[in-house]
Parts: C-alpha cells; sequence; structure tokens
C-alpha cells in the first residue's frame, strides 16, 4: 500500500511556516542557517535554508484535501477534507484564543457519504468554506458551510438514522446543513473562488467547468470540457484560469469561455498540480507525476486580452529543484519565485526559480538586460585618446563615421578614410585602392591599353590585380637591371609586362600611364615622414643611393631617428660577394630591427635572385608594397602563386588592404563578408560596393543585406537626413535601387492620375514638373485636370488651387508671386508641394501646412474638427542628426 | 435534463457458483488490478443464483470461455441521465426513481428493454444497441441527448429512421419476494481499495461473512431491504419490468436502488418504506389494469 502523497501549503500570513500534509499534518518554519547554526533537528532545505517541526497534527484520519483559513486571525486554521466527506477544522500550533477554540473540531457532514476531493476558503467572506465531493445520485456535490453556523441539532435527522453514528458527536460540533448546495448528481474536482465577486464559485465538475453565482443559485455559466482539474485562477490577471486534465493544461479566459484560449503542449503523464506564481506575473508551474522538475511555463508576452487568431508565444522550461522524485511544490506567498518542493519520502527542498534573462542591444552601444525586478544597462566608457578611439564599439564608430559624411566623397575617393577618422590603416589602404580603381585616368588608361578586356566577358574595370595577373597576356619581358648609383654592377631580374605595370599603378607605386617613374610616390612618402618605406621602394626600384640619401633625410630630420643613419651606412657597404661577412651579418641581424620595412631591404638584398621570401611574407608590411614587389621580381609562374596565396589568407582573415587583390569582384564581397563578420561594420561594406557598380555585385544578397542592415542602422538611429542622402547616394551609383513612384495623385473628379496622364499624353507638352513641383516658370500654370478639365484641389489656407507655387504670404497680390516665379529654384521646394490629411482630408501646400501645424493641432477647414497634427505620429519626432 | 449515451460497450454475463473458481484470476484482475485492463466498466453481482458480471468488451476479453459463463447475445449501451443542476430539489426521492417517469415508463411503452444498474453514485440505465435509434426517438423530446466520444460529451442528433413502432405486447405481472435481511449502501475511495483488496477478495471469492466495520458509514445511515422481482428467470426480451415497479413507487415518492441481474431482478427501498412498498406491488398484483 502507497501512503497518501505528501501535499505542501504555504502558510497564507506567515511567510516562514508551510504545512507538510499526507497522514497527518506538520507545520515547518522555514530559516536562514546563518542565523541558527546547525539547530538540533532542523532539516536543511537548502544551502541557505533550514526548516524546524513546531507542530504534528494527527487528529483527522483519512485526509484528502487541507485549506488554510485566509485571514490573520485565527492563524494556523486549517480544514481538512475527508475520504467520507466530512470537513473537519483543526488548527496546528499553540494558538488557542477563543474564536479558535470555538471552531476547533467543528465538523461539517454531507448527506451522503463519499470523498471530499477540494476545499477552498472563500477569500472575502472567509466564514464561507466550499468542499467539493464526489458524485452520489441523490446529492449535490458542492457544498457551501458557514463555518460560524452554530450548532445543528441532531434532532432534525430521524432518530433511528443515527444508530450507527455513536461515535460521532464526542468530538465537537457537527453541522449537517450547509449554505448553499450545488451540482446535483454531479461530481466536483477542484474549487476556486473567483476574485471578480465574492459569490462567485468556480467549479471543475464531472465533465464540465461551471461558474455558479451565489446570487443566483439556479443560473450558472457551465462549459463542457474534460480539463477540470485544478481550476486556479491567475493571481495577476482575473479573469485567466489555469485547469488540467490528465497532462495537458488548458488556459480559460473566463470573458470568453467558450473554449480554452490556449492549450499547453501535453506532457506523457498525468500531472498532480499547477499553480500560478504568486510574485510574477504570467508564470504557470505544473508538476507530473513520478517526475523530478517542474516544467514553468511563461505567458509574460501573451497579450492580453488574447486575441481570436493570434496564437500567444509561452516560454516553456524546466527547473530540476532537487535530485529525488518531487511529490508536490508551493510557492512562496512574497518571496519571489521562490517554492518549497516536497519528495514522495518527506525530503524538503527550498528552491528559488532563476529568472530568465532577456537581453537587448540598442542601436548605439549600450546593452541592456532584465533579470527578475532588475534592469541593468551596461553602456560603453568614452576614452580618449587613439587607443580609445580603436577599442570602441563599432556602431560608435559607424555614428561618427555617418555624421562626418564618410563614404560620400566620390571625387577624391581616398579622402573617405579622413572622413572615418584617418586612424584605420585597413581603412585608408581600402580607400586608397578603391581610389585608384575607379580614378578615371587609370579607366582611362586601362580603355586605352587593353581594349581585348573588354572584348572578354571578364571587364576589368573594377577587378582586382589577382585578375589582372591571371588575364596577362602579352609577353613579360624580363629585363636584367643594374643596380643604379652602385658601383659594382649586380644583376638581378625584373619582370616587366603591362598588366604588371597596372598592377603597380594599382598599387600606388607609379602613376597612370605609360611612365613607370617612382620618385613621385617616393616623394609623396617622404612628405608623410613615412622614410623607412620610401628607402624601400627605392631600393626595390634598385636605386641604392636614393635609398640612402632618403634615410639620411629622415635620420636628420626635425626629431628624426638617428638610427637611419646607421641603417644607411649598412646599407651602403651592399655587396653582392656570396660569402662576405656583410652578407652574413646582414641576413642573421636584419631580424632584430623593428621597423619592417628596413628588414625587408635587407632580406631583399640577401636573398638569392628569385627566392625573395624574406619579403614577400613579412606580414608587417602593406599588403599593396609586397604585392607590387612582387610584380616587380616574381617570375610569370611564381606571380598568380603568390597572389593567389594572399587573396585567400587575405579574404580568410577579412582584411580590408585585400581588396587591392580582389578589386569590387565576387572575390571582393567574399572578402568583404568575413571582415563584417569580424568587425560589424556595414557602414564600410555598404559603401565600398556601392562604388564597384558592376551589376552582378551589387546583386549579391550580402551586399543587399549589408546596404539595408546599414539603412536600418540610420533609421534606428533617428538619421533620417543620412538616411535619405545615402539612398540619393546610392540611386546614383546603383541606378536599380530607384524606387519607383509609389504615390500618384488622383482627380477627384474623373479619378485619373494626374502625373500619370501627365506622362502618357506627352503632346499635350506637360510635364508633372508643373504641377508645383518644378519646371519652368514661363508656362502657364496646371491648376486643372489635365483629364476632365475640373479644377485641382486647394490649399485650405491660400485658398489657391494645387499647382500654384506657394507666396511668401497668402493672400497677396500677384506680384509677389510674380517674383517667387522668377526664382526659378524656388519652384522645387518642399514648400510647394502638396500634401493632404489622411484622416480629413483637407491639405495644401506643404509650407502653409508646416506653419498652421507648428502652433495649431487641428484642421485649418474651419468646419473641420480633425486634430490632423496628434494623428501623425511621425510628425512628431525629430531627426538626430538635424542640422 | 441531459442524457448521455456512455461509450462503453457492454456485455452481460452470469457465471455459475461452480464456476467462480475458473474465473477467479480474471475477477481479481478486473476488480483489483484496474491498471493491467482496458476495462473501463465492469460491474460484479453476487445473488444467491449466480454472479451478475457486466462488462465492456475490453473486460469481455479477459474472461475464458466456459460451460460455466453465460453471456447474452446483445451488445448493451449504459444510459445515464445527468441533472445538470436544473433538477428540481423537492423531490427527495433518490435513484430510479427519479428516472421513473421520464426515462423508465417511456421506454417501456416503446417496447425497449432495459437492464438496470444502481450504483452510490448514479443509475445507469442499458440498453441494447439495436435499440438505441427507438431509445433518442423516444427521449430526445426531454432530454439534450449527448454521446461520449474518447472522452468528450457531443451532442446526438437521431438519424429519423422510423422503423415503425412495435405491436402492443402483453405485460406480465411478475411475482414480488422480499428476504428480511438488511442493506447497507457504501461507496469506497479508489485509494483506500488496495488496503481492503485482501478482505475483500476473502469476501468474494472464499468466503461469505462480510466483515463489519471496514468500510465507511454514510452519515445518514440508511438501512435498505430487497424486493426481488420474477418467479422464473426473467430473461432479456421482456420489456415494462422495471416500469411495473419504479412506477408505484415513483407515485409514492420512495426512493430505490434497482439492480438488474441475469436472471432476476432486484429494486432495494428503504427499510422503513418496505412495507408499504410491498403492499402497494401486492395491491398492483391483484389488480394489474393499474399498470
Amino acid at each position: 500500500m502507497s501512503g497518501p502523497k505528501p501535499d505542501i501549503l504555504w502558510s497564507p500570513h506567515h511567510v516562514d511556516r508551510y504545512v507538510i500534509c499526507d497522514s497527518e499534518l506538520s507545520l515547518y518554519r522555514i530559516e536562514s542557517l546563518g542565523s541558527t547554526e546547525a539547530k538540533a533537528g532542523a532539516v536543511p532545505l537548502s544551502e541557505e535554508t533550514a526548516a524546524t517541526l513546531l507542530a504534528i497534527n494527527s487528529d483527522t484520519p483519512y485526509m484528502k484535501c487541507v485549506a488554510w483559513y485566509p485571514k490573520h486571525e485565527p492563524e494556523c486554521l486549517l480544514a481538512v477534507g475527508q475520504a467520507n466527506g466530512r470537513v473537519v477544522l483543526t488548527s496546528l500550533g499553540q494558538s488557542h484564543n477563543s474564536k479558535c477554540k470555538e471552531l476547533m473540531g467543528k465538523e461539517f457532514v454531507p448527506k451522503h457519504a463519499r470523498q471530499c476531493n477540494t476545499l477552498a476558503w472563500n477569500p472575502v467572506d472567509s466564514n464561507w468554506l466550499a468542499a467539493g465531493l464526489d458524485k452520489h445520485r441523490a446529492d449535490f456535490s458542492v457544498l457551501i458551510w458557514d463555518i460560524s453556523s452554530k450548532f445543528t441539532p441532531e434532532a432534525s435527522v430521524p432518530a433511528e438514522k443515527i444508530r450507527l453514528s455513536s461515535g460521532d458527536t464526542d468530538s465537537g460540533v457537527v453541522v449537517t446543513k450547509p449554505l448553499y448546495e450545488l451540482g446535483q448528481n454531479d461530481a466536483c474536482l477542484s474549487l476556486c473562488w473567483l476574485p471578480r465577486d465574492q459569490k462567485l464559485l468556480l467549479a471543475g465538475m464531472h465533465r464540465n467547468l461551471a461558474i455558479f453565482d451565489l446570487r443566483n443559485t439556479s443560473q450558472k455559466m457551465f462549459v463542457n470540457t474534460k480539463a477540470i482539474q485544478g481550476v486556479t485562477v491567475d493571481p495577476y490577471f482575473h479573469d485567466r484560469v489555469a485547469s488540467f486534465f490528465e497532462g495537458q493544461v488548458a488556459i480559460w479566459d473566463l470573458r470568453k469561455f467558450e473554449k480554452p484560449v490556449l492549450t499547453l503542449s501535453e506532457q506523457p503523464k498525468p500531472l498532480t498540480k499547477v499553480a500560478w506564481c504568486p510574485t510574477r506575473t504570467g508564470l504557470l508551474a505544473t508538476l507530473m507525476r513520478d517526475s523530478d522538475v517542474v516544467r514553468l511555463y511563461d505567458m509574460q508576452h501573451t497579450p492580453t486580452p488574447i486575441g481570436d487568431e493570434t496564437e500567444p508565444t509561452i516560454i516553456e522550461r524546466c527547473v530540476q529543484p532537487c535530485e529525488t522524485i518531487i511529490g508536490s511544490f508551493a510557492w512562496h506567498p512574497s518571496a519571489q519565485n521562490r517554492m518549497v518542493v516536497v519528495s514522495p519520502n518527506r525530503g524538503m527542498t527550498d528552491f528559488t526559480v532563476f529568472e530568465r534573462i532577456s537581453l537587448a542591444w540598442s542601436s548605439g552601444t549600450s546593452l541592456v538586460w532584465a533579470c527578475g525586478r532588475h534592469l541593468y544597462e551596461c553602456s560603453e566608457e568614452c576614452g580618449a585618446g587613439a587607443a580609445a578611439a580603436a577599442e570602441r564599439d563599432v556602431a560608435t564608430k559607424m555614428r561618427e563615421r555617418a555624421q562626418s559624411r564618410y563614404g560620400h566623397d566620390t571625387v577624391q575617393v581616398w579622402k573617405n578614410h579622413v572622413l572615418a577618422g584617418g586612424n584605420d590603416p585597413q581603412l585608408k589602404s581600402l580607400w586608397y585602392t578603391l581610389h585608384y580603381i575607379l580614378h578615371d585616368h587609370h579607366r582611362y588608361y586601362i580603355i586605352q591599353c587593353f581594349p581585348y578586356f573588354f572584348g572578354n566577358k571578364q571587364p576589368l574595370l573594377y577587378s582586382g590585380i589577382k585578375n589582372i595577373v591571371k588575364s596577362s597576356t602579352s609577353g613579360t619581358t624580363e629585363s636584367r637591371r643594374c643596380w643604379s648609383g652602385s658601383e659594382r654592377p649586380a644583376e638581378v631580374v625584373r619582370y616587366l609586362s603591362e598588366e604588371r605595370g597596372l598592377a603597380l599603378q594599382l598599387c600606388g607605386w607609379i602613376r597612370c600611364g605609360p611612365d613607370i617613374n617612382v620618385e613621385p610616390f617616393l616623394k609623396s612618402l617622404e612628405q608623410e615622414g613615412e622614410w623607412e618605406r620610401a628607402a624601400a621602394v627605392a631600393l626595390f626600384n634598385l636605386d641604392i643611393r636614393r635609398a640612402i640619401q632618403i634615410l639620411h633625410k629622415g635620420a636628420s630630420f626635425d626629431k628624426g631617428d638617428l638610427n637611419l643613419n646607421v641603417v644607411a651606412m649598412a646599407l651602403s657597404g651592399y655587396t653582392d660577394e656570396k660569402s662576405s661577412l656583410w652578407r652574413e651579418m646582414c641576413s642573421s641581424l636584419r631580424l632584430q630591427l623593428s621597423n619592417p620595412y628596413l628588414c625587408v631591404m635587407f632580406a631583399f638584398l640577401t636573398s638569392e635572385p628569385g627566392a625573395y621570401d624574406g619579403v614577400l611574407y613579412e606580414s608587417r608590411v602593406a599588403v599593396r608594397d609586397r604585392v607590387a614587389f612582387a610584380c616587380m621580381f616574381l617570375s610569370d609562374s611564381q606571380l598568380p602563386r603568390y597572389i593567389d596565396k594572399l587573396t585567400n589568407e587575405m579574404k580568410e582573415a577579412g582584411n580590408l588592404e585585400g581588396i587591392l587583390l580582389t578589386g569590387l569582384t565576387k572575390d571582393g564581397v567574399d572578402l568583404m563578408e568575413s571582415y563584417v563578420d569580424r568587425t560589424g561594420d556595414v557602414q564600410t561594406a555598404s559603401f565600398c560596393m556601392l562604388k564597384g557598380s558592376s551589376g552582378e555585385v551589387l546583386k549579391d544578397p550580402r551586399v543587399q543585406c549589408w546596404i539595408e542592415n546599414y539603412r536600418n542602422l540610420l533609421d534606428a538611429w533617428s538619421f533620417w537626413h543620412k538616411r535619405a542622402e545615402f539612398d540619393i547616394h546610392r540611386s546614383k551609383l546603383d541606378p536599380s535601387s530607384k524606387p519607383l513612384a509609389q504615390v500618384f495623385v488622383s482627380c477627384n473628379f474623373c479619378g485619373k492620375s494626374i502625373s500619370y496622364s501627365c506622362s502618357s499624353m506627352p503632346h499635350q507638352g506637360r510635364g508633372f514638373s508643373q504641377y508645383g513641383v518644378s519646371g519652368s516658370p514661363t508656362k502657364s500654370k496646371v491648376t486643372s485636370c489635365p483629364g476632365c478639365r475640373k479644377p485641382l484641389p486647394r490649399c485650405a489656407l491660400c485658398l489657391m488651387n494645387m499647382g500654384t507655387p506657394v507666396s511668401s504670404c497668402p493672400g497677396t497680390g500677384k506680384s509677389d508671386e510674380k517674383v517667387d516665379l522668377s526664382k526659378d529654384k524656388k519652384l522645387a521646394q518642399f514648400n510647394n508641394w502638396f500634401t493632404w490629411c489622411h484622416n480629413c482630408r483637407h491639405g495644401g501646400h506643404a509650407g502653409h501646412m508646416l506653419n498652421w501645424f507648428s502652433d495649431h493641432s487641428e484642421c485649418p477647414v474651419s468646419a473641420c474638427t480633425c486634430r490632423c497634427m496628434q494623428l501623425d505620429t511621425t510628425g512628431n519626432l525629430v531627426p538626430s542628426d538635424s542640422s | 435534463m441531459d442524457l448521455h449515451i456512455l461509450d462503453h460497450r457492454l456485455k452481460v454475463t452470469s457465471i455459475c457458483k461452480d464456476g467462480l473458481v475458473v474465473f477467479t484470476h480474471p475477477l481479481i484482475k478486473l476488480i483489483f488490478l484496474r491498471n493491467r485492463t482496458r476495462c473501463k466498466f465492469f460491474s460484479l453481482t453476487e445473488t444467491p443464483e449466480n454472479y451478475t458480471v457486466v462488462l465492456d468488451e475490453e473486460g469481455f476479453k479477459e474472461l475464458p470461455p466456459s460451460e460455466h459463463l453465460l453471456v447474452e447475445d446483445s451488445t448493451w449501451l449504459p444510459l445515464n441521465v445527468v441533472s445538470n443542476g436544473h433538477a428540481s430539489s423537492s423531490s427527495q426521492a433518490v435513484g430510479v426513481t427519479k428516472i421513473a417517469k421520464s426515462v423508465i415508463a417511456p421506454l417501456a411503452e416503446q417496447h425497449v428493454s432495459v437492464f438496470m444498474l444502481s450504483t452510490y453514485q448514479t443509475d445507469f440505465i442499458l440498453v441494447r444497441e439495436k435499440d438505441l435509434s427507438v431509445v433518442i426517438r423516444t427521449l430526445e423530446e426531454e432530454f439534450n441527448i449527448y454521446r461520449e466520444v474518447g472522452g468528450e460529451c457531443v451532442p446526438f442528433r437521431s438519424q429519423d429512421i422510423r422503423n415503425g413502432f412495435q405491436k402492443n405486447a402483453k405485460i406480465t405481472v411478475h411475482p414480488v419476494l422480499s428476504p428480511l435481511n438488511k442493506f447497507l449502501v457504501m461507496s469506497l475511495d479508489p485509494d483506500t481499495l488496495p488496503a481492503i483488496a485482501t478482505t475483500l477478495i476473502d469476501v468474494l471469492f472464499y468466503s461469505s461473512r462480510f466483515p463489519a466495520n471496514l468500510l465507511f458509514t454514510s452519515s445518514s445511515q440508511e438501512l435498505w431491504r430487497m424486493v426481488r422481482i420474477g418467479g422464473q428467470p426473467l430473461g432479456f426480451d421482456e420489456c415494462g419490468i422495471v416500469a411495473q415497479i419504479s412506477q408505484p413507487l415513483a407515485d409514492s415518492d420512495i426512493s430505490a436502488y434497482y439492480i438488474s441481474t441475469f436472471s432476476f431482478d432486484h429494486a432495494l427501498v428503504p427499510e422503513e418504506d418496505i412495507d408499504s412498498v410491498i403492499s402497494l406491488l401486492q395491491q398492483q398484483r391483484h389488480d394489474p389494469s393499474q399498470v
């Protein structure tokens, strides 16, 4: 025989007391361990808390259900429903005031014995105790007892009928007359009083849920359902009720009682308890038989009132309070998310359900998360200085760049890196690359020199060096050049071809055109103080004297590095003797040089011809310099291999310097993808890809995604003007992105579109521009519909027809208007546009409307009471980038 | 009032006293190990003549075929009247009396044979499956009829088949008999069933003495006397037997349990009313025209 399953009840008023009931009632007090260290007899419930047994009551056998008196006094008064249907009042603990004594042991006895399934005290009129009983064919199943009712004389019962009840009368008062009897010939499995009204009782009957109204007991509302067990009202939303049947929970809305508003996913075993969390809205805990987890359903997001079609979202999760199977659980009445669970063998655990954490990024840099009733915000520290700037969140950077019009300089493309802040070497390289690729001279040069590229399917216009090198068709010439300026001529093989020349141009080493002199480049490097780099470039162009000269210059320059002199001296000792001491020392000591360019200079000088790995794989050297070097000194077989390898490296790393190699091609998109993955910088990605307006690249879904994301980002920051600028910029570079006309103005009388009829009737010689948008002022203004000749609507303020340009002050004579008309540009201004309220359909010139609504909220038409301005939710928003 | 057609297809069987030993195992399984069978309806009545077992088809599969087992051929459907809370509570009479006028009598008039099973909780009216359309047509005037399908109640509409009412048959008046023993009607909390299983097994299969102080007693402490109907085994085809007993009881507002078995019918009436019941029924037998 299995003993009765223990149940657990929290005291409604003492937050530290609860009762475990199985075959007897045991009252426990819960306390934190900190205060009472290892108190004798205390049962540990968790790491922090322990419970002490205060009292045991075993007066009431055959216990089926227990309910705790809802009021403060008398405390610890319990009603016990027994297997024979009797309800006995009993108490726990020592509080024996007079009222309690009077009630103690009082029994409420139904006419026919059968199991008492459930008990519910009325929370308002606490004298009322509802009992739900099993079915009897001639009796009621819901009995409402008045606990204060006086002793009912047994004399009312025929004398012979109490023959067998000899043992009954000794324990106290017996009440046999209930206050209300409901649910005849039915069974009641669960009960709860509805908080809506103290006289409404919700009962789970045999096959239906019924709401009994005690004000009129002949009336009841009911719905046929199987889910009739464990009815319980959401403490935060009094129309929401949960009930269950077997493994399934149904949630009801009492205002729409015909069917459950939702049913939770069915569990494989029957449920034993369902309870709303009293400290948090919409959290329902369910317990399945023989289960070691409590399943929680979070209905926070359920829209209330619950719609007809929308299935509300519910977050379901499980918590495991203890190792063993859970017999029952009870939420703590006030401590947040806390519950005590009891196992079938009375092991108890104190447990707090950890709150879900929900997290949200702002469109800026801050991060917010919520846990329980706390909201945490985390925002970026605004440090100063370049180091802090590099560390900053990409959102902050993008915001600043958007405000400095980053990406919009289409003439001097390289300047965009300055707009971006000028401290990111990758961006600098990117924009210089784009500058060279998009440079007019460069493109002109390509078309001049490589006409076959355009006959070919693959235009090299936007290609990077990778494609240029691969497409190499013209022969490569090898030239053995001597060191210029060096006494001892050394022979180094240098390769030349038109493609290599083009590549060098893209690298920025030489100017456009046939001239291959690097001197201008060296000059510009000297200007920027990049002495080491300039020296290296000079050296790679086999001008060792120029290199030494540059180093000298660098050393003597203001605040120059004196070590450069030392390097110059070392350089001047160059010898191509294979076994010289100079060579030996240089090749080993160069690795200790901190500057990569100095390092590669010696690597170049000491390496065997054709084996320049020391230069090519020095990752600290800019990609463009390495590539330029490769184009000069690698053979036709080595070069593509090196370029391919480097390209893949760049693609993997998402290094924007690699755009030089890939160009704005599919490869470039791949590279940009890993860059965006790494940094999230959709801004650079969008602008960069827009430049390469070859359709193929722009149609790539990834590119479209970056562009859309960037636009959304601008919207989220309320940078609407920047958004508009970006859209204009975009439509210039990518005509396919130009939106089609979405708004048409149709005539009130004939219904034809005014603009449409203009475009479809070109013979009339009227363009849409004439309707007040733009156009020549000398032509007659169109103030009537071109379709039916009826007048166009009038402006509510100046009473002029649509199509008439706005005058500076409405109502003045024509002279003013003429002044306006003479100013061609003014016609195109926004003030001349027509605008309407979508609600009352009154409107007029946008300028007039703006004026009017700046200090009115009602429609300007006198008879109209429409509050147009308040209907316009976006009208009150102010862009954050307004200038 | 609602009439529910329950989702059970029942067989009425009888096990003779000598054959019980063959059926001990399936019966114990059906009574005490409810989770081991798929039987959802089970009733066992012991009379001096035999054991009447009413059970659904799933339960019937548990019973081994035997010469000791008699089975009535038809399939029976249990009906249950649910007052739905609207019943007038003026009448204190319970059970079969309550439905005598609304269910039993109309069915008797339409010559539908019924098999009554009264329990502590409710009264089941078993009708043959083939009579269902007649039953529904007869009762749909007065009741909302629901059919339970998979545990859900669905309103039931009769397909309007009218296969002609049967001709009036002669109503036999059966003799009644009232033994002196008194009966106590009780219900049992299912959870306590395991606790008393051994005692019950002993009572059912090995001895005939029912131990005292075993079950909860009714607070009203009513005792009941039995009226047995029929001198010869009644069979299943005759109609109007329940009606001829319940009608006079209903007229006098006397509560009754009515339990049909394989051979005879039994009515339980409150012991204080037994004398008037007997005299009522005897009077009826002398003057059959009243029926």
